[in-house]
């Protein structure tokens, strides 16, 4: 393991334990409105200063990345387990059945997946609790997300049916459900690993973005989507920097991803 | 022998073409037929239909775009007739397979007594102590140690002759009658290569199993076939003994094959004299 990568090990871990540690770090919690104090700069009350509704800016950082953290990873297991179940199979049983799956997948890459998901947001109800928005929004982050994993894992699967060890268990008598369960799907198992490690940077950003528009976890649960829409109104860079943490946070964060997935390729090459 | 002994004698008959779809023909009317426990030798250029062969009679090949025509008569079945299911009964059981690349035909995800538990419960059905009897039997059966040690391991972890005697004794642990070693030996070292053969002659003679030795290398089928089969583009061309075979071969092909055996004495002349012949 290369310096950078112990660093972004590092990094990742602290974050995450920043954000396991929200509630005690910021016991006051996200939501509690500091009226006296709105739009507030970094002061020893609130380190990173208060936003326009006067909450803790600091608390809502960690809070938010608790969310990105702990539902990406639950999205990109939804699409890799998709794509794992679509892709692998398909490819398995080849013939028609990969056609179709290939099909359907051409199918949904070539959906305008940000037009859907605002569609999909605004079909929900306004009053919909921010927890329920929180699990909808992830939940169709993996929804959409499984279908470039489901095209290598359909072709990975495509040639493994075709290996040597798969034509010797058939030709010592294992039925076709054992010959995929026990043959197939432990030797897809590194790059189901590799396309969830590499889908979680992917849906913090898509969250981002979707947060940016509005359309991301709803108020008041913030996540780094949400505190980025901050940055909307900002006239100069310099004007009020502390408000760059979330964006900062997300590039290091993403970043770090992106260092310790070198590593995994490594390891896999 | 009478001709009725003879006929009981008979384990497989057959008599079969295989075409792809669109292609002329890769197996034409092959006729074959393997003895109870003998040791038939199927010798041919790679690309001659010899796997094909083998996965014909094991009903491995595609039934729509290498479907297989005729018949092949195994102990008075004929398997062309019979459904998946069905054959799948008999794949391991009865008939088993031994591939060339012994670590690619073991899967590299898996542990060795994965893969065994595997092969004994797709025609085996008891507890799991009675599997690791089956599993112990199999490995001492083919001089491997049969200690938890040695299970645990991947097959990477092995040598290729290891990796060879595994796949060997995964494949009779159910007794098969009859074994198709496809270049089972092609892939080995000189030393792997006479130990495994040693190994085949061995099994045959102590379980009366029959061995389909498929290869290209006349001297290994030499140290271990009762009878040969030559094929040629896609036709059995020659069959008998293996001392006829290459005493007294009858078919051009054969003939050419024999002359291509590299001898002794012309290795032993001096370089220069080859190189003079060359010229």
């Amino acid at each position: 393991m290369s310096l950078w990568q112990k660093l972004a090990c590092v990094i990742l871990a602290l974050v995450l334990c920043g954000s396991v540690a929200a509630n005690w770090l910021a016991p006051a919690g996200y939501a509690k409105q500091y009226r006296e104090a709105t739009d507030a700069p970094p002061s020893r009350a609130h380190w990173l200063g208060t936003d326009e509704m006067g909450r803790d800016r600091f608390a809502r950082v960690l809070y938010g990345t608790r969310i990105s953290l702990l539902l990406a990873p639950a999205a990109a297991l939804l699409s890799t387990l998709m794509a794992a179940l679509i892709g692998g199979l398909a490819g398995y049983l080849g013939g028609i059945w990969a056609r179709m799956a290939m099909a359907v997948t051409d199918l949904f890459l070539s959906l305008p997946w940000l037009f859907l998901l605002i569609t999909a947001r605004a079909l929900m109800p306004l009053n919909v609790s921010p927890l329920i928005s929180v699990m909808v929004t992830f939940m169709l982050l993996g929804l959409l997300g499984w279908t470039t994993a489901a095209r290598v894992l359909c072709t990975t699967a495509a040639s493994l049916r075709g290996s040597d060890f798969v034509r010797q268990a058939q030709a010592a008598g294992l039925p076709a459900q054992r010959l995929f369960w026990v043959h197939v799907v432990p030797n897809l198992k590194p790059v189901l690993y590799a396309q969830f490690w590499i889908s979680i940077p992917v849906f913090i950003l898509s969250e981002a973005n979707l947060g940016i528009l509005g359309l991301g976890v709803a108020e008041p649960m913030p996540s780094w989507g949400s505190l980025l829409k901050e940055l909307e109104g900002l006239v100069s860079i310099g004007e009020e920097p502390w408000k760059f943490v979330p964006l900062i946070l997300l590039v290091v964060v993403v970043t770090s991803f992106q260092v310790l997935l070198s590593k995994q390729e490594e390891m896999a090459a | 022998m009478s001709s009725d002994a003879s006929q009981n004698q008979i384990l497989l008959s057959a008599h079969f073409s295989v075409r792809y779809a669109g292609k002329p023909p890769v197996l034409r009317g092959v006729q074959l037929e393997i003895q109870r426990g003998e040791v038939l030798g199927l010798v041919g250029q790679s690309g001659s239909g010899k796997s094909t062969l083998a996965m014909a009679i094991l009903g491995l090949l595609d039934k729509k775009r290498s479907p297989a025509e005729g018949t092949i008569r195994f102990e008075d079945i004929d398997l062309l007739q019979l459904s998946e299911r069905q054959l799948r009964a008999l794949r391991g059981r009865s008939i088993a397979l031994v591939l060339q690349s012994p670590l690619s035909s073991l899967n590299p995800a898996l542990k060795i007594r994965t893969q065994f538990k595997e092969a004994w419960r797709a025609h085996a059905s008891g507890t799991s102590a009675d599997c690791a009897d089956a599993i112990r039997n199999s490995l001492q059966g083919v001089s491997l140690p049969s200690d938890d040690e040695f299970l645990r391991k991947y097959p990477s972890q092995m040598s290729v002759g290891q990796a060879q005697r595994v796949l060997i004794a995964m494949a009779v642990m159910h007794r098969p009658a009859l074994l198709i070693a496809d270049e089972a030996t092609s892939a080995l070292d000189v030393i792997t290569q006479s130990e495994i053969l040693a190994l085949f002659r061995e099994l045959n003679h102590s379980t009366g199993m029959a061995i389909l030795y498929i290869s290209h290398d006349l001297a290994s089928v030499a140290g271990i076939c009762d009878r040969i089969a030559i094929l040629h583009q896609g036709e059995i061309v020659e069959c008998g003994t293996t001392n006829q075979i290459f005493t007294n071969p009858q078919h051009e092909y054969t003939q050419r094959l024999m002359a291509a055996i590299p001898r002794l004495m012309h290795a032993n002349a001096p370089l220069h004299a080859k190189t003079a012949t060359a010229q």
